[in-house]
């Protein structure tokens, strides 16, 4: 019985956390899937949200910046507006890059948010990260506040879901695809292709920033090194790519996924005699990486492929690194 | 004054040259087979350990075993290129780039599994420098590997100029489509590339390691500066590694010169922050990188 | 023969199987960042901990006969990988408590996420950041290693001692080094001394000579590195003497490990170096302690490096964690915080590292019983902190090896 208990408190958990990656996900898919930019920053925009959110809601310390106590709510909004706000600067400067060059660019701006947040010790407490955040519903008994919190992110999801689902059909999102198809084509027809990306890639970062806060409250805790480039960035990709670019269902299924992998190999390796422990340890991600290796070889596309409005000749020249 | 060039110039180049070699290899996979290969820094490291082991297997010294370190590595990834890449040939780069990350936890893995995750070296004790004009400091190791580095370079060189192969890849890398359709056998040109991407990738971790010591991570922490690297000399453009490789370790190296006062210009916490900070500019500046790489 | 002897581990198997109803196994998870930033530190930490389990094992094993079984989770040093692990451990594997993981970071999110919601104990072996202290835990947080002020002053009021007025700073900028670093300047100045340059660096980089050139040139008398070994210490100190800008260095005990005097030699290190790190001293004399010996002594004879960072520490908790269970009679969550105190903390008969036949039979007696570790007599304050042990101060001794220091 508590066995069952138990796994039933793990599954919500490995939910959860596959629920916030459906989010950053589902922000990767906005501006990579039915834009097409080549954001390998996932990681600031991550931080940028948790960040914020850890400020504004926590109580005062000597240790940090901030301490306003002000509701999770209140932060997630919050984090999502700050993401915006230096995502418009970031894309401002690097929106005209072509795919690998923005990857590159992104990835190298993430990356001087990380030491930022590690050196500036006064207002961030360094590496030593910001602690005490508070968990939406944590004053609910075991494990119903546990539950809250999954309901809560599986119901942003959804909204998001809905929300990116109607962008995708309405107009905004058919300039975008064909932004993505055909610059030429978009800019020939008048349409403002710069201006058009940049919202792309503040909508995005903004969902980002809000995928970083849950994972803020949900941790109650958040350090520079959460914000390191393999788990915040990579994993979203790989989730992306493997659920299915430019398809919203294919973006959360793939991180629930690819999490639930990630997660699951270690209950496998940690059932291995105690002398390979540690081999073990290390084995599993050679497990997690040759998941990854089938699942490509199988299905290049991603299990989900996108899914057209209307019958499309490109329809076979999908998800390129190097559009045309 | 000599403290600049002792202590900041010298390991600049040092450095700089260790980031060259790794990222002609990015660039040549960038140029020739389309993607930014992820598991490149674990080649890196691959090559520093198959040269650990022939060191401790035979006791002599581990430049000694350069060539064949080179050699097995080379094959090791063209297996992996057999394995992993080439099902995905004509998949959209993307998806490369996810199955060399796949293989970067891959290979990482299996070395943790292999050789432990304690540091260990090629040799022990520390070498003292010569010292020139009663001020010039001057390591023999940094002697070698500068000049092993730069006699790969040259190597690489005489390859793409005046070889078959080389002249194959330089025309791949400017046109595939314009390559394949005059007959190249494009299978053979990736293969070089490999071959030439990670015999460089496991030089420098060689030396790399030989400058300090061995451990799991070393080649990871090398792959942003040298994807910093290739991207600064432009992208598909092994000459413009070789300069981005050496401008970024020698920025990196003066950052921290106490140019203005007795502090250091910039915290040396931001160190690892200024080829991303040179690479961003020159993005602004030059979007296509000092050698003018390719735009597409 | 060969099938005989698949046939008779089968036998074993099964048999193993139908004792489990008599005395079962008690699984406590053992957290630590296998991989990630601090891999190589690690494995002689979990070797420290593995060593107490066995210890268990061989001496009657724990709650009547049961197997002590110590579950590996991954906390990667990183908070949301530590919560990942954590959770497993708690839910699908049920542990009765939790020892690690080793990063602060990684301590502070498992614990406020997990473990602590579900009145699980973590007792941690080398979480030393000030914050911890300040959790809510319900009183299930414990740390075998102090907070970083205690050692940091008593390397300072050391090196005061032995006569240094002006020192460099450098530390590695990562969750156990910033603090260290911070609260070494802070009690070097506070005795009067003087901080000639303070740098945090990033670690694992490739070179250090720039930054170190520039940290000589404040006329320092002595250098203070506070990195781990693999991270950045090693590479620092070789920079430093192949270039002969410092010659004296002082550090604490995440530089500790063999592996420094392997790479740098023996002799290039002998009388440069003061690195300090807990070591209960026995009364009234300065040489290490019994309980310290009875660890070191066990550890080197399984094959390991009593010397490394935190494997004592590593050792104190696995063994530690076995005496509460034992205490509390059951494999009960709820029980092990209160007997987690009452193991520890004074009064009781003495118990040091390998003793557990002894404690067994005390516990079954119904005395009480104090554990003192190889890392320090561990007293948990009302925090579940321990003050900070008696430190030594080792250097290269004559036989190569690291070597208190008078």
């Amino acid at each position: 019985m508590e066995q069952l208990y138990g796994i039933f408190v793990y599954a919500v958990f490995l939910l959860t956390m596959g629920g916030i990656y459906a989010v950053l996900t589902l922000g990767l898919n906005i501006q990579w899937g039915f834009t097409g930019l080549f954001n390998a920053g996932v990681a600031g925009f991550f931080a940028i949200g948790a960040y914020t959110t850890a400020f504004l809601t926590t109580a005062p310390s000597a240790r940090h910046f901030g301490g306003f106590e002000l509701p999770a709510g209140a932060g997630m909004v919050a984090a999502m507006v700050a993401s915006a706000l230096i995502a418009w600067g970031v894309a401002r400067i690097c929106i005209r890059l072509r795919s690998d060059y923005l990857a590159i660019a992104t990835l190298g701006i993430a990356e001087i948010f990380r030491l930022v947040l590690k050196n500036e010790t006064w207002a961030t407490n360094g590496a030593r990260g910001v602690s005490l955040i508070p968990k939406p519903f944590e004053h609910l008994p075991e494990p119903w506040n546990q539950v809250a919190m999954l309901l809560l992110v599986f119901a942003i999801v959804l909204v998001l879901y809905g929300l990116l689902e109607r962008a995708r059909r309405a107009p905004w999102g058919r300039v975008m695809s064909a932004i993505r198809e055909n610059e030429a084509a978009a800019r020939a027809a008048g349409k403002n292709v710069d201006k058009l990306r940049i919202e792309a890639f503040i909508l995005g970062a903004a969902i980002m920033g809000l995928g970083g806060a849950l994972m803020a409250h949900h941790i109650k805790f958040i350090d520079p090194n959460m914000a390191e480039p393999v788990s915040a960035t990579f994993l979203v990709w790989v989730m992306l790519v493997i659920g299915g670019s430019a398809n919203n269902r294919g973006a959360i299924l793939g991180a629930l996924l690819v999490w639930t992998i990630w997660s699951t190999t270690e209950i496998i390796t940690t059932r291995l005699p105690t002398e390979w422990a540690l081999k073990a340890a290390y084995l599993r991600i050679f497990l997690v990486g040759l998941a990854l290796q089938l699942i490509l070889q199988r299905y290049p596309g991603g299990i989900f492929r996108e899914r057209r409005l209307r019958t499309s000749t490109t329809a076979s020249n999908r998800g390129g690194g190097s559009h045309p | 004054m000599m403290d600049f060039v002792n202590f900041h110039l010298i390991p600049g180049v040092v450095l700089g040259s260790i980031y060259a070699l790794g990222a002609i290899g990015v660039t040549l996979t960038f140029g020739i087979l389309r993607f930014a290969n992820f598991a490149h820094g674990e080649t890196m490291t691959l090559g520093a350990y198959l040269t650990l082991t022939l060191v401790l297997l035979t006791g002599w010294h581990a430049l000694l075993f350069l060539p064949v370190a080179l050699a097995l590595t080379a094959l090791l990834v063209l297996a992996m290129d057999r394995m992993f890449f080439r099902p995905l040939r004509h998949a959209p780069s993307i998806i490369l780039v996810i199955a060399s990350f796949g293989l970067m936890l891959m290979v990482r893995s299996l070395v943790q599994v292999i050789w432990g995750t304690e540091l260990q070296g090629f040799s022990k004790g520390i070498t003292l420098p010569w010292v020139l004009f009663d001020s010039l400091r001057v390591f023999p190791k940094h002697v070698v590997i500068l000049t092993a580095a730069i006699a790969l370079m040259v190597a690489v060189h005489v390859l793409l100029r005046h070889t078959r192969t080389g002249k194959a890849m330089r025309a791949m890398s400017d046109s595939p489509e314009l390559a394949r359709l005059t007959g190249i056998d494009t299978e053979r040109v990736v293969r070089a590339t490999w071959i030439v991407g990670a015999g460089l990738a496991a030089a420098a971790g060689i030396f790399l390691a030989y400058d300090s010591h061995v451990e799991t991570l070393m080649g990871f922490k090398m792959l942003l500066p040298v994807f910093a690297s290739a991207l600064l000399g432009g992208l598909g453009r092994p000459y413009g590694a070789m300069a981005g490789g050496l401008v970024i370790g020698v920025v990196e190296e003066l950052s921290t010169y106490a140019w203005i006062g007795s502090e250091p210009l910039l915290p040396p916490g931001y160190k690892a922050g200024v080829a991303f900070a040179i690479m961003v500019a020159i993005l602004i500046w030059r979007p296509s990188g000092l050698f003018r790489g390719r735009v597409f | 023969m060969k099938y005989g002897k698949l046939l008779g581990a089968a036998a074993a198997l099964l048999a193993a199987g139908s004792t489990v109803a008599l005395a079962a196994d008690v699984k406590v998870g053992s957290a630590a960042g296998i991989t990630g930033p601090i891999e190589g530190l690690v494995p002689p930490i979990l070797a420290g901990r593995d060593l107490a389990a066995a210890h268990v094992n061989e001496q009657g094993g724990i709650l009547g006969g049961g197997t002590y079984v110590l579950v590996p989770g991954d906390s990667q040093c990183n908070p949301k990988a530590a919560v990942d692990a954590g959770t497993k451990l708690v839910n699908v594997e049920q542990v009765v408590a939790v020892i690690g993981p080793s990063c602060s970071g990684a301590t502070n999110g498992m614990v406020q996420s997990v473990n602590i919601p579900a009145g699980v104990v973590t007792l941690s072996d080398s979480a030393t950041a000030p914050m911890i202290s300040f959790l809510e835990d319900n009183d299930l947080v414990f740390r075998a290693a102090p907070s970083d002020g205690y050692q940091s002053s008593a390397l300072a009021q050391h090196v005061w001692d032995q006569g240094l007025r002006k020192i460099a700073v450098t530390y590695a900028n990562d969750d156990y080094n910033a603090g260290l670093g911070e609260a070494f300047v802070a009690a070097f100045e506070h005795i009067g001394g003087t901080i000639a340059g303070k740098q945090a660096h990033e670690p694992d980089r490739q070179s250090y000579r720039s930054e170190l050139a520039t940290l000589a040139g404040g006329g320092a008398e002595a250098l203070a590195v506070f990195a781990y070994y693999g991270g950045s210490g090693i590479t620092i100190l070789r920079n430093s003497l192949e270039n002969a800008l410092f010659d004296q260095f002082l550090g604490a005990d995440g530089m500790m490990d063999n592996s420094v005097i392997e790479q740098l030699g023996a002799d290039t290190l002998r009388g440069k170096i003061t690195l300090s790190q807990p070591a209960p001293q026995a009364e009234g004399d300065s040489g290490p302690g019994e309980s310290y010996t009875a660890f070191a002594e066990a550890f080197k004879a399984a094959g390991h490096d009593p010397e490394a960072p935190y494997v004592a520490h590593g050792y104190d908790v696995a063994f530690l964690m076995a005496l509460a269970i034992e205490k509390a009679g059951a494999a009960d969550r709820s029980k092990i915080s209160a007997a987690l105190r009452e193991v520890a903390n004074a009064p009781g008969m003495v118990i040091r590292p390998g003793e557990w036949a002894k404690a067994r039979e005390a516990i079954a007696a119904g005395e009480d019983v104090n554990y003192e570790g190889a890392s320090g007599d561990i007293e948990f304050d009302e925090n579940g902190d321990v003050a900070g042990a008696t430190y030594s101060f080792n250097g290269v001794g004559d036989d190569g090896t690291w070597t208190p220091m008078q």
